[in-house]
């Protein structure tokens, strides 16, 4: 099963050949497929995503894809080797978060978002979580470039309603 | 590639579903920040929804009763702030040394509020492991209000029956572990809200222009000035309203925002509550009755006991001096509730405490994880689990244990360790924090199980120690040799090796007990002594003075 090739088509154009398992992590796709409206020769087309944010989609399900084949491979694998697996896992999301602006995040989120790719939504909101965590509002404005639009007087008045939540 | 979309409209351009993913990730500090960014980030970040998963993520109340909570209040975030800085804090299990039988305090969330819960040293049937009833008696509560602000009623009994005993919260610190009854002056004029503020921005135990706070006065004095102002705001409970502090299983939710539409009244209203009407908007302040705590301390008297008096060291000018600066800080005077957090060494896990304050202190109860899978609280018998009791009708005394790891410094290997902190004998034979059990989990005890074993087999069984034998006196029990046996991940027997004598034990979750309407109520004791009993006593005082006796025995 895992050698069937179904096509994508993004909404600049560019066509991608993936795994339909690999496909099949996107809700949608997996959906399209159940009712069997994907026509064998033709690429289903994707309106919502462009080229370049539909490549780092397909290399993220690809690479989970290959986990989840060795998790059936190696049932019986130790806790250690689980432990490393994860890590490398986790290495490699990580890697993968790091090498793209934050722009590029927002557009992969709302990729993962309309594909319904629920484990990469997860994976970036937790980054974009982790850009604002513990962070000060003059920080999280220039992580984000967001103007302050408030005067002082708007500011202390928030500032003082909202006191309980920084004890 | 569009950089001009980049920045504000990237964060903006979130669905609202999505936000909420995000938002998950995020403390209510977080969110304030965001909110505080620009005024379209407020527009998305400060909506119901984020609050929802607020709410959530404080991770004291199931969404159920959350979704149910909201009825009564004005937003998820009003709610979420109840959650934060009242709920989460308090919720746990609070003891105190005197009776020595056990003076356990358990505070679980209630209806738009969190309640104390007393479970009363008492005794239970064969079937107990699987049945598991308790009886508990009413303590305190703190309600929120509409808007989410706060208030507080102390339980107690009184010649006509239960009483309640209206006042404030004085400040809840987020790591607190010493809840204390007092009484707090106030100035008739401010509102409540800035008195909250003022209090809440000072740290428990400093004074400005040397007014005496109410922990320095002398602890007869104390005693008395809790007197008065309870005699003088305890209302009336109405039956069958009582005993009612959170919903059970077969409560309906009518009878939850009956009671909790009582309780609000009663707090803003005091003896005249029956009549009045709440406003929907209106805050929770309750105003205490103009005591004028000057002539009523003339008319006490004779009444003042100094031989209650445990603090020796004052003499009796300071002391005078004390109580008048005390007296003079305030118009009126209220109960009050304070939570605060105070270094407390403990041996074994059980806090050293001062017992000639009215407070309750904190349990450090751990949660079961991976390398402590037996931490927690647990409840059990003398005598074998399940089977072998047919014969064995009669009520036997429960104990509440709390079984906590330790590393120990003689021989540097983790023991586990089993605290009594209930105990429901007549007469307590070893006092409140004593280790039943110490054994070592790095050493299986090779002794074989005395008993039948009805064909379990063991996952575990550790060599140790039981209490027992010698010591020096009732503080210092000595301890004798004994194996604790495994049964099950649930349940625990520790055997003494000679005598052959077994506790068994099973895990106890008291909220589940609790809101399965399995525990029956009975009335409090008088106040203040509901909150604290100062007294030094070895047999069971909670019993004698309710209905609890004469339906036992």
């Amino acid at each position: 099963m895992s050698s069937n090739m179904i096509m994508l088509k993004s909404s600049d154009g560019a066509s991608f050949e993936i795994e339909e398992a690999a496909a099949r992590k996107s809700k949608i796709i997996a959906n399209m497929i159940e009712v069997e409206c994907v026509d064998e020769d033709k690429a289903i087309p994707l309106q919502n995503v462009t080229g370049n944010i539909l490549a780092l989609v397909i290399e993220y399900c690809n690479k989970h894809i290959v986990d989840d084949d060795d998790d059936v491979a190696t049932e019986e694998a130790s806790e250690e080797e689980e432990e490393a697996k994860k890590k490398k896992v986790d290495d490699w999301e990580a890697e993968f978060m790091n090498s793209m602006s934050l722009e590029t995040m927002f557009e992969l989120l709302l990729a993962a978002n309309y594909l319904n790719i629920k484990s990469l939504i997860d994976l970036v909101c937790q980054t974009i979580a982790n850009n604002i965590k513990d962070k000060t509002p003059e920080e999280v404005r220039k992580i984000f470039s967001i103007e302050n639009d408030f005067t002082p007087e708007e500011e202390e008045e928030i500032r003082k309603e909202n006191a309980w939540a920084f004890g | 590639m569009n950089t001009e979309s980049f920045g504000v409209s990237s964060l903006l351009s979130l669905p609202e579903d999505v936000f909420a993913v995000v938002s998950r990730f995020l403390s209510p500090s977080d969110i304030c920040n965001l909110i505080l960014c620009s005024k379209s980030l407020c527009a998305l970040v400060d909506s119901e929804k984020t609050w929802l998963v607020q709410c959530e993520e404080v991770k004291v109340l199931p969404l159920l009763e959350i979704v149910q909570w909201r009825l009564g209040i004005t937003s998820y975030k009003a709610l979420c702030r109840f959650l934060v800085e009242v709920v989460k804090p308090l919720v746990g299990i609070w003891v105190q040394q005197n009776p020595e039988l056990g003076n356990v305090v358990y505070v679980m969330p209630g209806f738009l509020s969190v309640v104390g819960c007393r479970i009363i040293p008492q005794k239970v049937g064969p079937s107990w492991i699987q049945e598991g009833q308790v009886i508990w008696s009413p303590v305190f509560e703190i309600i929120c209000g509409f808007d989410g602000s706060t208030g507080f009623f102390l339980h107690g009994r009184d010649k006509e029956g239960s009483f309640l005993y209206p006042g404030f919260v004085m400040g809840i610190e987020k790591t607190c572990n010493v809840l204390l009854l007092e009484v707090e002056p106030r100035q008739e004029k401010s509102s409540c809200n800035e008195i909250e503020i003022e209090a809440s921005s000072r740290p428990h135990g400093e004074h400005e222009g040397g007014v005496v706070p109410f922990w320095k006065l002398a602890f007869s004095d104390r005693k008395n000035l809790l007197r008065i102002v309870t005699r003088h705001v305890g209302l009336h409970v109405v039956e069958p309203l009582s005993g009612k502090l959170f919903p059970a299983k077969n409560d309906d939710e009518a009878m939850s925002l009956e009671r909790r539409t009582m309780l609000l009244k009663m707090h803003k209203f005091g003896g005249n509550w029956k009549h009045m009407n709440l406003e929907v908007d209106e805050q929770l302040c309750y105003n205490p009755m103009q005591v004028d705590i000057d002539e009523m301390w003339e008319k006490l008297g004779d009444d003042i006991d100094i031989m209650d008096d445990i603090e020796c060291e004052f003499s009796s000018e300071i002391r005078h001096s004390n109580r008048q600066s005390f007296l003079s800080s305030g118009e009126t005077f209220g109960l009050s509730l304070n939570a605060s957090y105070t270094e407390v060494s403990s041996y074994k896990g059980w806090p050293d405490m001062h017992v000639n304050h009215y407070s309750l202190y904190k349990l450090p109860i751990k949660n079961p994880v991976d390398n402590e899978e037996y931490a927690g609280l647990w409840g059990g018998t003398f005598g074998l689990p399940l089977g072998n009791c047919a014969e064995d009708e009669s009520r036997k005394a429960l104990f509440l244990l709390m079984l906590t790891y330790e590393e120990s410094q003689e021989d540097n290997e983790r023991h586990l360790i089993g605290t009594k902190i209930l105990e429901g004998n007549d007469y307590v034979e070893y006092p409140n924090g004593s280790t039943m059990f110490d054994v070592n989990i790095d050493r299986p005890s090779f002794e074989p199980f005395p008993f039948d074993k009805d064909g379990r087999d063991f996952e575990h069984s550790f060599k140790g120690k039981g209490i027992g034998g010698d010591g020096y006196g009732f503080r210092y029990p000595g301890s004798k040799p004994g194996s604790l046996f495994v049964i099950s991940n649930d349940l625990l027997a520790f055997v003494w090796r000679k005598t052959k004598d077994v506790i068994t034990l099973q895990r106890l979750n008291l909220e589940e007990i609790l809101k399965k309407g399995l525990g029956s109520c009975v009335p409090p004791l008088p106040s203040p002594k509901n909150f604290t009993y100062m007294k030094v006593f070895y047999i069971n005082v909670f019993v004698k003075s309710s209905t609890y006796a004469t339906s036992s025995d």
